[in-house]
């Protein structure tokens, strides 16, 4: 890892020695908007995902929380989508947002044209997103059942006798049960959005025009089919630290758990 | 009452409705998949999906298989995920225990060392990683691709969390009964944790399979590709119909679905979802 961090004041090519370059690499970066682009596109990937996954996991867990059979065929059936191999939800989406796929299809009975989504430059982004969340809302939403099941009835009967109605049951009981397990899902999302590599890669390879380029597939293509290895340790520093930001909050998560 | 405890049922269905639609939506892209895979590929852009194939085409799924050496890259990607899932289990259980189980000078910084380190992603440390498993001349091996997966912060964290909750009393009687350290760990710590090793057999198990970016960067011979890696080229093949790569994602499907059917209780209790019996 230390390693890593000296490469990244380096210019290396694998074939003649790492040389020692400074602070080159950063300048170089801070002025190359492809970079600046794909760091923009990393964070605006992130905070989309992350706050739309928040939303539907928890509508999702809140609707299947209902302690009936049917409910729980619902679950595993949601699941699915997170036991699919990534490769294989890339390329059935990819189809899927084809001008003539199913996504539109299904959005043609609402007045919507032909839509072209993977090719436009607004609507990739939030394509993408839309697959992330697919895929990995389902997870959280486990999390979520598994933390709203520990709630005790007794609450609700209570604020029922109080003759509290059901929004209001939601907001002053079982949402603030649930902002710790909120905090949870949002860094550990965060996280997992933030070593995206798959999705755009495959989706949309980075199109168009870098609109879905995230940080991942520049440390790829600057390392591995540039050959600039220290090029490529100096943008990963950058994700490393966007990393180490949601993996920080993480640990004190953990340990936070643990004085109690 | 009969006709009333009917309508208390109905309701509850009623209820489920919207529940139903959700689960459409999160459903539809599967079932798409296992239609599309036994389609004609004539009829995979026509301007509405044919739920059910009109003629079915189980024959993609030999062609699919003959045209790229898809059962060698299964080969590879069992081969590693078998690798990744073992180490998994063994190198977390181990390391778990010992920061559960044992207090000595340390350990709560040895344990944030360790899952501060192992968190960070292979994505953020691959070229590090890269120019580690170069320098070991790992590039095209087995051990290469299984290598940096074997262990995980998650998976150690899970298993200390676990072992956490095992009174030490028992270990102590152990202990004064005069038995080993190896075998209070296979017979005391590792029974007792068997709903969080489902948990880990199957996430580490999923996390390899799905693996992409790692083979990618190291693999460049082409008997050691993994399955994702030759799906990947033989999408960019224009010859090849969407209809059998679409073959090929169902069976790679298969395995992890089989895995989480077959672990399915245990990892009902290590998500902590005892409670949502029906």
């Amino acid at each position: 890892m230390l390693w890593a961090f000296w490469l990244a004041f380096t210019s290396y090519d694998m074939v003649r020695s790492p040389r020692f370059v400074g602070l080159e690499n950063f300048v170089s970066l801070s002025r190359d908007p492809i970079f600046t682009q794909a760091l923009a596109n990393t964070l605006v990937y992130i905070a989309g995902s992350t706050a739309v996954i928040l939303a539907v996991a928890l509508a999702l867990a809140l609707a299947i929380n209902t302690r009936t059979r049917g409910a729980r065929y619902c679950l595993s059936g949601i699941f699915l989508s997170n036991i699919m191999p990534i490769i294989a939800v890339c390329l059935v989406w990819r189809f899927l947002f084809h001008p003539h796929g199913l996504v539109n299809q299904l959005l043609s009975p609402f007045g919507f044209g032909r839509i072209d989504w993977l090719t436009s430059e607004s609507l990739a982004m939030p394509a993408i997103i839309g697959v992330t969340v697919w895929r990995f809302a389902p997870y959280f939403m486990v999390i979520f059942l598994a933390a709203l099941v520990n709630i005790p009835g007794e609450f609700y009967e209570a604020a029922a006798i109080d003759g509290a109605s059901g929004l209001r049951r939601f907001r002053y009981i079982t949402l603030p049960l649930l902002y710790p397990v909120m905090f949870f899902v949002v860094v550990v999302s965060a996280l997992l959005c933030a070593r995206i590599f798959l999705m755009p890669y495959i989706i949309t390879g980075g199109g168009p025009g870098g609109a879905t380029r995230v940080l991942s597939m520049l440390i790829y293509e600057t390392g591995f089919s540039y050959m600039k290895m220290g090029r490529a340790a100096a943008i990963s520093v950058v994700l490393f630290a966007i990393a180490m930001v949601f993996t920080l909050l993480q640990m004190r998560l953990f340990m936070r758990g643990e004085e109690d | 009452m009969p006709s009333r405890r009917r309508r208390g049922l109905e309701g509850a269905w009623l209820g489920l409705l919207p529940l139903a639609g959700l689960t459409m939506l999160f459903l539809l892209p599967v079932i798409w998949m296992v239609t599309t895979s036994f389609q004609a590929g004539e009829k995979m852009f026509q301007l509405t999906t044919e739920w059910i194939p009109s003629v079915w085409h189980p024959e993609n799924y030999p062609n699919a298989l003959s045209r790229a050496k898809f059962p060698l890259y299964f080969f590879n990607s069992f081969v590693v995920s078998g690798l990744v899932m073992a180490g998994n289990l063994i190198f977390c259980t181990l390391a778990g225990y010992g920061l559960a189980k044992y207090r000595f000078p340390g350990d709560r910084f040895l344990l944030l060392v360790i899952l501060s380190t192992l968190m960070l992603p292979l994505e953020v440390t691959l070229v590090p990683t890269f120019l580690i498993v170069h320098k070991f001349d790992w590039l095209n091996t087995y051990q290469g691709i299984a290598g940096p997966l074997l262990i995980d912060a998650f998976g150690v964290f899970l298993m200390r969390q676990f072992m956490l909750k095992i009174p030490s009393d028992y270990l102590e009687a152990a202990r004064i009964d005069g038995a080993g350290e190896l075998r209070i760990l296979t017979r005391i710590i590792i029974p007792q944790c068997k709903p969080a090793l489902a948990v880990l057999a199957i996430f580490a198990f999923r996390d390899s399979w799905d693996q992409f970016l790692w083979p990618l960067a190291i693999v460049s011979r082409d008997e050691l590709r993994t399955y994702p890696l030759g799906l990947v080229r033989f999408g960019e093949d224009y010859g090849n119909p969407p209809t059998e790569q679409m073959a090929i994602a169902v069976l790679a499907t298969i395995p992890v679905f089989l895995l989480f059917v077959i672990l399915q209780r245990g990892l009902r209790s290590g998500f902590g979802l005892s409670g949502l019996k029906g």
